[in-house]
C-alpha cells in the first residue's frame, strides 16, 4: 500500500480528473502518482465513481486487494474486451474438468490394479500429459448450475 | 434473452433508468426486464455508458459474448466485493495445483502397480508373508507407496521422506519389495483398499524421530464447490497428537484411497516400539459432502491408548 504525498503530488487518480487531491481522498492510498495507468485502466473500464462506491462498501483494510482485483480485471477488458478476465476463468475451469477426468481414469486404472484384474492400457498414454491441460478440446457441456463460464464457441474448437 | 412481446415491456436498464425502452435499445437483448439484479450488478460495477463503450467497437457476435462476460464479471463481484475475478481465479489455479498433485500421486501409485504386476508374472512371490497386525481387511499388494515400505535395504528414513504429503510423488525410491501380505482373498468385502505395510515391530527400518512427524501433519482440506471464497479453500488444521515417548516411536503410513469418491485416505500407523504394540489412527476424508466435514474414525487395533501423531491428508476432487 502506498500512499501518495498529499501535499506535493496529488495521487494517480486526481491527477488523471484533475481535481485537488485532498487528505481524505479514497484513491490515493491505492493509486499512487507513479502509476498513473492503473487508474487510467479502472477509470476507463469501470469509472471513478463506481469504483469510489465499490471502495466504500469494503472495509479499509480490504481496500487495497479490491483495488487490485478491480485493476487488474481492469486490464484484462482493456486487452481482451469482449472475454476479460472471464476468459482466463473459462480456460482455468476447463483445465480443471480436463483434469478431474484424467484423475478419473487414472483412478479406476488403479483400482483395476487394485483388485489384481488384468492391466490396462487405457491411461498410460497420460504419463506424459502431467501439467499440460487446459489445452482445450474437451468440447464437453458443463453444467450451468455450477457457475462455470463456457464461451459458446469454445465447446468445439479447442480454444485455449 | 429478448424481451416477450417487445412492445410493452421496457428492458431492465430501461427500467431501472426509468425511461422509456425503444426498439433500438442496445441493451434490450441483454437485460430482460424479469432480472433486474442482473443489471443492478452490471451497473454498479461498469455502468451503462462503460458498456455501451465496450459492444460500441465490436461486431454482433461479439457483443453477445462481452455481454455475457461482462454479466458474469459483475455477477462474480457482486459475490466476491473485494476480489472479484481474481479471487475466483486464484482458487481455481489451486485447485488445478492439487488436482495435478494428486493425479502425479495417483500415476505414481499405478505405476508402483503396474511394476508390481510385472514382478507377479516374472517371479513368484515369496511367501515370508507378514502377519497382519491391524486386521483391517484385505491387503492387496503392498509396494504402493514405497515410500513407507519396510524396505528390505532397511533404509532409513531421512527428513526429505517427511515432507507434506501432498509432494508424496517425491518419495518414490523404487525399492520393491516382496515381502508383504497377498490377501487377494479380502478383496471383495469392501472398496476400501488397504495397504497395509504392516512391519515387524522388533525391525527398525521405519524408525522415525517424533519431532520430524511435523513434516507430515499438515492437513490440507480442499474445498471444491463452486464460487467459495477462494481463502477458506484451504484448512491447514492439523491434527498432532503429542507424544510422550516421542524418540520411542515407529511410524507407518498407509495410503488407503477410496476410487469411486475420489477419496484419499491416509493412515498413520503408531508403532511403540518397547512395548512393541500398535496404535493406529484412521482418518478418513470424504469428498462427498464438503470437505470441511472430514470424516474422523480412529481404530484401536492394540491394545494400548493412542500414543502418537497422525497426520492426515486428502487428495480429492470435485464431486
Amino acid at each position: 500500500m502506498s500512499s501518495s504525498s498529499y501535499s506535493n503530488s496529488p495521487c494517480a487518480a486526481c491527477k488523471f480528473l484533475r481535481r485537488k487531491c485532498l487528505p481524505d481522498c479514497i484513491f490515493a492510498p491505492y493509486f499512487p502518482p507513479e502509476e498513473p495507468q492503473k487508474f487510467a485502466n479502472v477509470h476507463k473500464i469501470f469509472g471513478a465513481s463506481n469504483v469510489s462506491k465499490l471502495l466504500n462498501e469494503v472495509l479499509p483494510h480490504q481496500r487495497e486487494d479490491a483495488v487490485n482485483s478491480l485493476a487488474y480485471e481492469a486490464e484484462a477488458r482493456m486487452k481482451d474486451p469482449v472475454y476479460g478476465c472471464v476468459g482466463a476463468i473459462s480456460v482455468l475451469q476447463r483445465q480443471v474438468i480436463k483434469l478431474q477426468r484424467e484423475l478419473d481414469a487414472t483412478n479406476a486404472d488403479l483400482i483395476r490394479y487394485a483388485c489384481n484384474e488384468l492391466p490396462s492400457t487405457s491411461t498410460s498414454h497420460q504419463y506424459g500429459s502431467r501439467r499440460t491441460g487446459g489445452q482445450g478440446g474437451e468440447g464437453s457441456s458443463v453444467d450451468q448450475n455450477s457457475g462455470y463460464y463456457f464461451p459458446s464457441h469454445w465447446n468445439n474448437d479447442g480454444h485455449e | 434473452m429478448t424481451l416477450k412481446g417487445g412492445t410493452s415491456q421496457a428492458c431492465a436498464a430501461c427500467k431501472y433508468q426509468r425511461r422509456r425502452c425503444s426498439s433500438e435499445c442496445p441493451l434490450k437483448p441483454y437485460f430482460p426486464p424479469d432480472q433486474p439484479k442482473m443489471f443492478q450488478n452490471a451497473h454498479k460495477l461498469f455502468g451503462v455508458c462503460n458498456i455501451l463503450k465496450i459492444l460500441k467497437n465490436l461486431d454482433a457476435d461479439q457483443k453477445t459474448e462481452a455481454m455475457r462476460s461482462i454479466i458474469h464479471q459483475a455477477n462474480i463481484r457482486d459475490q466476491y466485493p473485494v476480489h472479484g475475478c481474481m479471487g475466483v481465479i486464484k482458487k481455481l489455479r489451486d485447485q488445478i495445483w492439487f488436482a495435478e498433485e494428486e493425479l502425479h500421486a495417483v500415476l505414481l501409485q499405478l505405476d508402483m502397480y503396474r511394476q508390481h504386476y510385472q514382478q507377479q508374472i516374472s517371479s513368484s512371490l515369496p511367501d515370508d508373508v507378514v502377519p497382519s497386525q491391524l486386521e483391517l481387511g484385505m491387503a492387496p499388494p503392498n509396494n504402493a507407496l514405497s515410500l513407507f515400505n519396510h524396505s528390505p535395504q532397511q533404509q532409513p528414513y531421512n527428513a526429505a521422506a517427511l515432507q507434506p504429503i501432498a509432494q508424496q510423488h517425491s518419495y518414490s525410491n523404487n525399492s520393491y519389495s516382496s515381502t508383504y501380505i497377498d490377501s487377494k482373498d479380502n478383496i471383495s468385502n469392501s472398496m476400501w483398499i488397504q495397504y497395509p505395510y504392516a512391519t515387524n515391530n522388533n525391525n527398525n527400518s521405519m524408525a522415525i524421530q517424533s519431532q520430524l512427524v511435523s513434516g507430515i501433519q499438515q492437513e490440507v482440506v480442499h474445498d471444491y464447490d463452486e464460487l467459495h471464497p477462494f481463502f477458506d479453500t484451504i484448512d491447514d488444521r492439523q491434527s498432532y497428537i503429542d507424544s510422550k515417548e516421542a524418540y520411542e516411536s515407529r511410524y507407518t503410513l498407509f495410503y488407503i484411497f477410496n476410487i469411486p469418491e475420489s477419496t484419499f485416505m491416509i493412515m498413520l500407523v503408531v508403532h511403540n516400539s518397547v512395548e512393541s504394540d500398535i496404535n493406529s489412527v484412521i482418518f478418513i476424508c470424504s469428498s462427498e459432502e464438503s470437505l470441511k466435514d472430514t470424516t474422523q474414525s480412529m481404530e484401536h487395533v492394540a491394545e494400548n491408548e493412542l500414543k502418537s501423531a497422525a497426520a492426515c491428508f486428502s487428495l480429492t476432487s470435485v464431486n
